[in-house]
């Protein structure tokens, strides 16, 4: 049974939580503060026993989702790419126990991500083709001062050791008002996981079963997902997709310009693009103008679904948060949303969204997001959005319209805004976030670090 | 129009397609009669097919099977284990042709089901959009039952919920050498919109002209 107040706005549920929330890194279900600060650092391991030995160091460091729903706190995790696991001497067999994607990596699954033209890798930061990134450590706070604390925590445990090495280091933290670099409020809808010890917010539902989330409990398919051997190494460990996006805010602001001749008409095609207005209110409860009321809470801010809104005259078909989760849409092609959620971490890096960013040169202020996608299939999952969701248009009859905020575009790309008598088709529409690196970590277990940093196994 | 006229009456040497057909001549130098003649006579026109080519028509759909444009195709022949094709040929009579499954789907352009080798294999072949790669895990939660059904009268069928589901498929799917696909960029989805649209394109343009 679960007690006392929650930060993330949910009630405590009545009935004890299913999972071993003490062995589950606390990112995998702990929303990031509001606000808040961190740092995401890359390693690389220079040899084996340098690193078990820094892992043996930070595990007793790495929080547990032990009461995860008091986000207002400050945490380290980690998670491993296949190239670190490799690096740390996991033993062969385990090894070849993950999923093929995993073990390639995400620059080698280029094609099936569809990350082309300028998200192709060849486009990348060095770091994210070296094959280098071998441990990430992410450090999370409410406060600056608690976040130093816990940087200098995890700083203490590589700094001045041979057996590790940083390859790259970025802070990331809340900017004014908790907008993204695209100047909206995100991260409002979570999948709500069964068993985890908190009752959904309205509209978050359904429930879905952990096991697609977290290794080692049955999925949606009512059995477990495979998961890496042996069991002490997969179990309640889970995957998690890196992907870092430079945000082109003066390309985005340009478009809105270009296609809105009043402010208001700018900031009403800048809320169909996501499908929220920039304050979080969903166009599906406030189609016409903002309630910043309704943004502001979570209890009301996701309680919706595409009901009375089929043909998207209020959200259209292709704006971002439908595309990203259908909920009740009708699809083109037999789909079970349910299966291809992601728990998303957004955090936010560079300079703050600027409303009046209009150049070529403001698109390359460093400023964007790192994305952090966490499944327990998170490769199938980030592949299946990359193709079906983001990349094309035909399961909601779009034909090959893409998603407006994180779509790679194409020439000549279009946005289809339904109306009543004819629909509006947007022109110009550009590759509003470019994707400047990417990998895949595995997020173990705590007993799973301890097994991995053991000397001999 | 003179340029026109001349590259009509003498076509350009392409040395490419002068290959191709060296390659063609080649292969029937042994061919029955028949068909050397055949080759002699239809050069010219099928010197101007292959001149017409500009790119590779082939394209893999992942794992197995071939793509063109938005389409791919998959192929398979299955060996029907002990009594299956009784259960088979009852499942397939009992639709009477109709697959209301098959539009649950929404991306199957068709499906071909064939008894071969005295009811001992079936021979299964589709055409469909994207990859289906994708969408087995749906498969696995939206319609299990259907799948369990109709597959487990084929041998080695590791039952909806294996892991081995994939590899599955994959193992027992041939891709087409060739095969041909009038309309490459058109999904089903697609199909199904435009001819919505068609008849209300139509009466606009009734009400207007």
């Amino acid at each position: 049974m679960v007690s006392g107040k929650t930060s993330v706005g949910a009630t405590p549920s009545t009935t004890a939580p299913m999972l071993e929330l003490h062995d589950i890194q606390a990112t995998v279900l702990r929303p990031r503060p509001a606000p808040y600060f961190g740092t995401h650092v890359l390693l690389r391991v220079n040899d084996a026993e340098g690193g078990r030995a820094f892992l043996r160091r930070l595990t007793p460091h790495v929080a547990s989702s032990t009461e995860w729903w008091n986000s207002a706190n400050t945490w380290l995790s980690v998670g491993l790419s296949y190239a670190g696991l490799e690096a740390m001497g996991v033993p062969s067999d385990s090894l070849q126990s993950f999923p093929e994607a995993f073990r390639v990596g995400m620059a080698a699954r280029a094609a099936q991500l569809r990350d082309e033209g300028v998200n192709h890798p060849r486009n990348w930061e060095a770091v994210f083709n070296s094959r280098d990134t071998h441990i990430g450590v992410s450090a999370f706070s409410d406060s600056e001062e608690n976040h130093t604390r816990a940087l200098a925590v995890a700083r203490e445990q590589y700094e001045g050791f041979s057996g590790v090495s940083v390859v790259a280091l970025q802070d990331f933290g809340a900017q004014p008002g908790d907008l993204n670099p695209l100047g909206y409020k995100d991260g409002i809808d979570q999948p709500a996981i069964e068993g985890s010890g908190v009752d959904p917010l309205p509209g978050q539902g359904p429930l879905i079963k952990a096991g697609e989330f977290i290794l080692g409990y049955p999925g949606e398919a009512g059995i477990p997902l495979l998961m890496p051997q042996p069991e002490v190494l997969g179990r309640n460990g889970t995957y998690l997709g890196f992907r870092k996006y430079q945000s082109r805010v003066g390309a985005f602001n340009r478009f809105l310009r270009a296609h809105g001749s009043t402010e208001a008409e700018q900031e009403l095609l800048a809320a169909k693009l996501v499908g929220r207005w920039r304050s979080g209110a969903p166009l599906t409860l406030a189609p016409d103008i903002d309630n910043p009321d309704i943004g502001a809470d979570p209890k009301r801010n996701n309680d919706f679904n595409y009901t009375e809104d089929s043909r998207g005259f209020k959200a259209p078909l292709g704006c971002h948060i439908r595309r990203m989760n259908p909920r009740d849409t009708k699809l083109t092609r037999l789909t079970d949303v349910n299966i291809h959620r992601l728990i998303r971490r957004g955090t936010t890096y560079g300079a703050p969204y600027d409303p009046n960013a209009l150049s070529e040169a403001d698109d390359e202020i460093p400023r964007g997001a790192i994305f952090l996608f966490i499944s327990a299939k998170a490769m199938a999952t980030i592949e299946f959005l990359q193709q079906e969701w983001i990349n094309d248009g035909n399961f909601i009859g779009a034909g090959n319209e893409r998603d407006p905020i994180i779509g790679q575009q194409e020439e000549g790309a279009t946005f289809t805004i339904p109306r009543e008598p004819v629909r509006r088709r947007v022109h110009g529409i550009e590759t509003f976030n470019v994707l400047r690196g990417g990998e895949y970590f595995f997020m173990p277990s705590l007993t799973a670090l301890k097994w991995i940093a053991a000397p001999d196994k | 129009m003179q340029a026109q006229t001349q590259t009509a009456t003498e076509p350009e040497i392409n040395p490419v397609v002068e290959q191709k057909i060296q390659r063609l001549r080649e292969l029937y130098a042994d061919a029955p009669e028949v068909g050397k003649a055949a080759l002699e006579k239809g050069l010219a026109n099928i010197r101007a097919e292959l001149s017409e080519i500009t790119a590779s028509g082939k394209e893999s759909a992942g794992r197995a099977g071939a793509r063109q444009g938005k389409v791919s195709e998959l192929t398979a022949i299955l060996n029907i284990t002990k009594d299956g094709a009784k259960r088979l040929r009852g499942l397939l009579e009992l639709t009477e042709g109709n697959f209301k499954a098959a539009d649950i789907v929404g991306t199957l352009h068709d499906m071909r089901f064939v008894f071969l080798d005295n009811d001992t294999r079936l021979l299964f072949a589709t055409a469909y959009d994207g990859e289906w790669d994708a969408y087995i895990d749906d498969f696995v939660t939206k319609i299990p039952t259907s799948m369990d059904l109709f597959f487990c009268n084929l041998e080695g069928w590791p039952g909806i919920h294996a892991p081995s589901i994939k590899d599955w498929l994959v193992e027992n799917q041939i891709t087409a050498d060739a095969w041909y696909v009038a309309n490459p960029n058109l999904t089903v989805a697609e199909a199904k919109r435009l001819q919505k649209i068609a008849p209300a394109l139509e009466e606009f343009l009734d009400k207007v002209g």
